[in-house]
């Protein structure tokens, strides 16, 4: 019974996928259909419009295996394998930098905005930009 | 015949990555994550047979179909973690706009240090977006959408493979800050590697991939503009 939930339930997905896919086409949004069904299932979901439980399993489901999901897309490399040779390998090591120093730019930006924010809420004051030590460690 | 054919990649694909994540699974190394170690030994296994990736996308295309809906399924985490999200939404916004911009303008500038030509500089400028925003920006600017999607994943095999390195070597601490990260830096590999760190980090991943899809889609025309005006 759950394999039979767990398959409508993706069914249901599916075609949250498909109306992403034809709003994207319709509005000639900029961004892809997936990501348009996305918010839309986030904003029925907040809505109430869809029940949590009518996606629940289907999604716990896909997401368990969704690394598995990209395995055909990234077997592509291998039409691109000269990539791996000559300057290629030069700009492999430009796009591991960058992605190194956008993942810890990130994380350290958002977290710092965090802290400010939090820093704000509780004084409703005039926040120096430059904290003391000891106010840092409150 | 076709259908025969498809069925046996699917099977194997799907054999391939159950295997793959098991052995993760059992020695829980970086470097054994299962989306790079099962897209190696497929890739090893259809070049060793001489088998052609269109031939194996007779059948890997069924799994790719699913991307769709695999993409659509995020909204869940997001609706579970929403109170999270809006407690934390100027430093999720934050975040991911500052990285989406460090993320372009420094593979941009270190492309052109290096010489490479326009084509290159334009093919790598979306690499942290998500693939399927990618090739359109890439292919919109003028770059090479399949040379993109290399790139694209480069990237996010850097934040999945490396992401728990960069997480020490930088001292990042919070499940959000390590979520945004992943997801605006390694878009859905990222994301699907912030599973891991829980619900939290792969909800704000998911965020953080969406919000620089969305921004990319805007900031990359402009940043292409203002270089080659």
């Amino acid at each position: 019974m759950k394999i039979i939930r767990i398959i409508v339930q993706i069914g249901v997905l599916y075609v949250f996928f498909l109306a992403g896919e034809f709003l994207q086409k319709q509005l000639q949004l900029p961004v892809p259909g997936s990501i348009v069904g996305l918010l839309l299932l986030f904003a029925l979901l907040l809505l109430k419009i869809v029940p949590v439980k009518m996606i629940e399993e289907g999604s716990s489901f896909i997401l368990a295996y969704l690394p598995m999901f990209f395995i055909p897309a990234t077997a592509g490399i291998m039409n691109h394998l000269d990539m791996f040779s000559g300057r290629g390998l030069l700009l492999i090591g430009i796009l591991v930098v960058s992605s190194v120093i956008t993942m810890a730019v990130t994380a350290h930006s958002s977290e710092w905005i965090a802290s400010r924010s939090k820093a704000l809420g509780n004084r409703r004051t005039f926040v120096p930009l430059i904290r003391s030590k000891k106010e840092k460690e409150a | 015949m076709n259908v025969l054919l498809a069925l046996v990649f699917i099977l194997l694909s799907v054999g391939v990555y159950l295997l793959m994540s098991m052995l993760y699974k059992r020695y829980r190394l970086p470097v054994l994550l299962p989306a790079l170690t099962a897209t190696f030994t497929l890739v090893v296994l259809l070049l060793g047979l001489h088998i052609s990736y269109e031939t194996y996308m007779i059948g890997g295309e069924w799994i790719n179909r699913l991307l769709g809906p695999a993409v659509v399924s995020l909204a869940y985490p997001l609706y579970k973690q929403r109170h999270v999200l809006w407690q934390n939404l100027p430093a999720v916004l934050g975040g991911t706009f500052t990285g989406l911009l460090v993320g372009m303008f420094s593979g941009l500038l270190l492309a052109l240090w290096f010489g490479f030509s326009k084509m290159y500089v334009l093919s790598v400028l979306p690499k942290s977006i998500t693939t399927a925003v990618a090739i359109q920006i890439s292919g919109n600017l003028g770059g090479d959408a399949s040379l993109t999607s290399v790139f694209v994943m480069i990237a996010g095999f850097t934040g999945a493979i490396g992401g728990p390195y960069i997480i020490k070597l930088f001292r990042i601490r919070g499940e959000s800050g390590i979520g945004i990260g992943l997801g605006t830096a390694s878009h859905a590999l990222g994301t699907a590697k912030a599973l891991e760190y829980g619900e939290r980090a792969v909800s704000m991943s998911s965020v953080a991939m969406t919000v620089s899809a969305i921004v990319g889609s805007i900031v990359g025309p402009v940043a292409a503009w203002m270089l080659y005006h």
